[in-house]
């Protein structure tokens, strides 16, 4: 039979940014994608070139605006690690605190997204009601509901008073229980179900093959997860990797709505063991200039970032790279489109939940 | 390292069931007075929480052999670096032969697109 080639994208209802695939189908059934990037580069990277080491968090933290506090949080680690800085505890403690609020986020934004995708309006504006409220979170905390601006090479710009963070676990806790009923829907309706199950099935073997990262990784029963590294202060908090092994479009929606939960449940912690007081310090001087390289690795709700910096002991950095988790998830879309009906690429594509803007830089 | 060496040692990580976890190219400026720069090309593999770095540093004629048929997720790194950076990167498993990234400036990562930008900013303060 001819085969035929459809393009989807730049412009798609299920891709919030650009991203072209060319499909190549045998009928109804896909047999290759071809994706194009570069739609929304922005040569973020290449600003290492006029902007200082000292303000340049600043542009990690706009590579995206969800997971912008981990963008931030991985420029900073990079710093300290090259000039050797120990940060405060309490601010270690606040940097996963808002990293964890990130991913309950991101997480949620995704169900919404996915919601929307399958065409269930009313889920797609419970998951976004309940988002807000994170949102709120991060303003009252932060100052910001996208740009956060708080993360700092040796600290966090400032505290959070106990009292606050004693009601964002309360709130957190309410969050979690008004997530139940649209949690149950995702999980058991039979229209879901429907879309999401045996639909794009990812094996343990070729997630390991393709490098696939994060709840992509963990959906096929990849226990993948760089907190277990004991990065900041995970090590010293009760977890275990969030893992499904059908691999399938439901096991990443099941892994998602499960670690929502879990951050939910480390926030908790994070605040209990938290050194109390507001009067301890959060963030120390840097004297000096850096010279070195480093290598960081986080956890960012889509997966596995890895940062990497090189100072040259001017002002100004020799080398700023950020490999994002979309990226390293993108020959794992490739492999799952191929042999799938056309039907179904939008709702595989959705399930990476992809981020062009990081990946593209 | 020559070619063989570089692929003999990607393939020990292959064999020893490690992840490429990132690929990274770094640009060198040529020093004042000299034609071209180089790159810092660095693998970076994972196995058990631990990461350990490939290195090579190679010129702008230099080809670099890809390690996408021992790893699968390789091409889309080197597609990358040969768009922005214009490493000779050859034997692609998935060649998007200079099309991955449609940026208005052509490989604006290498040596002479860097110095051009410096020396244009030079002038212009």
């Amino acid at each position: 039979m001819k085969r035929t080639v459809v393009l989807m994208g730049p412009q798609h209802p299920v891709l919030p940014e650009p991203l072209v695939l060319d499909l190549v189908l045998d009928d109804e059934k896909v047999v290759d994608a071809i994706p194009t990037i570069g739609y929304v580069h922005r040569g973020l990277e290449a600003l290492v070139e006029k902007v200082e080491f000292t303000d340049f968090g600043n542009v990690a933290e706009r590579i995206c605006g969800i997971c912008s506090f981990m963008h931030g949080m991985g420029y900073s680690l990079a710093l300290e690690d090259i000039m050797k800085v120990e940060v405060p505890e309490r601010a270690k403690f606040l940097r996963v605190v808002w990293a964890e609020l990130s991913r309950v986020q991101s997480h949620l934004l995704w169900l919404g997204l996915a919601a929307d995708a399958f065409g269930f309006e009313n889920l797609f504006m419970h998951s976004w009601r309940l988002r807000e409220r994170v949102l709120d979170i991060f303003e009252e905390t932060t100052g910001g509901r996208v740009i956060f601006s708080v993360c700092r090479i040796a600290g966090i710009k400032q505290d959070v008073p106990d009292a606050t963070l004693a009601d964002v676990v309360r709130r957190l806790h309410e969050l979690k229980a008004d997530l139940a009923e649209p949690g149950k829907v995702f999980a058991s309706d039979p229209s879901i179900r429907h879309r999401l199950s045996g639909v794009g099935v990812l094996s343990r073997e070729d997630a390991l093959r393709v490098g696939a990262v994060g709840p992509m990784a963990r959906a096929s029963g990849v226990a993948l997860d760089v907190r277990l590294t004991g990065q900041e202060i995970y090590d010293r908090l009760s977890f275990e990797p969030v893992l499904e092994t059908d691999g399938d479009c439901m096991a990443r929606c099941k892994v998602r709505l499960r670690e929502i939960h879990q951050s939910i449940e480390l926030i908790r912690q994070a605040v209990e063991l938290m050194p109390k007081g507001e009067d301890a310090p959060v963030e120390v001087k840097v004297k000096g200039l850096p010279k070195g390289e480093s290598f960081i690795r986080l956890e960012q709700p889509r997966g596995e970032v890895v940062y990497y910096v090189k100072a040259n002991g001017t002002k100004y950095l020799e080398r700023f790279r950020a490999r994002t988790p979309t990226f390293a998830n993108v020959p794992a879309m490739i492999e799952l489109v191929k042999g799938c009906d056309l039907a179904d690429v939008p709702n595989i594509i959705l399930t990476i939940d992809p981020c062009i803007s990081c990946t593209e830089r | 390292m020559d070619k063989l060496e570089f692929l003999a040692q990607a393939g020990e990580y292959q064999r020893g069931a490690w992840r490429l976890a990132f690929v990274n190219a770094t640009t060198v400026l040529p020093a004042p007075g000299a034609e071209e720069g180089s790159f810092e090309l660095c693998w970076s593999f994972e196995k058990g929480g631990r990461l350990e770095h490939l290195r090579r540093t190679v010129t702008p004629q230099e080809e670099v052999p890809s390690i996408s048929e021992l790893f699968g997720c390789a091409f889309i790194y080197e597609n990358e670096i040969r768009d922005l950076f214009g490493v000779k990167l050859t034997g692609i498993a998935v060649d998007f032969k200079g099309e991955m990234y449609r940026t208005a400036t052509k490989v604006p990562m290498s040596p002479r697109a860097i110095r051009e930008r410096i020396e244009a900013r030079s002038k212009k303060s």
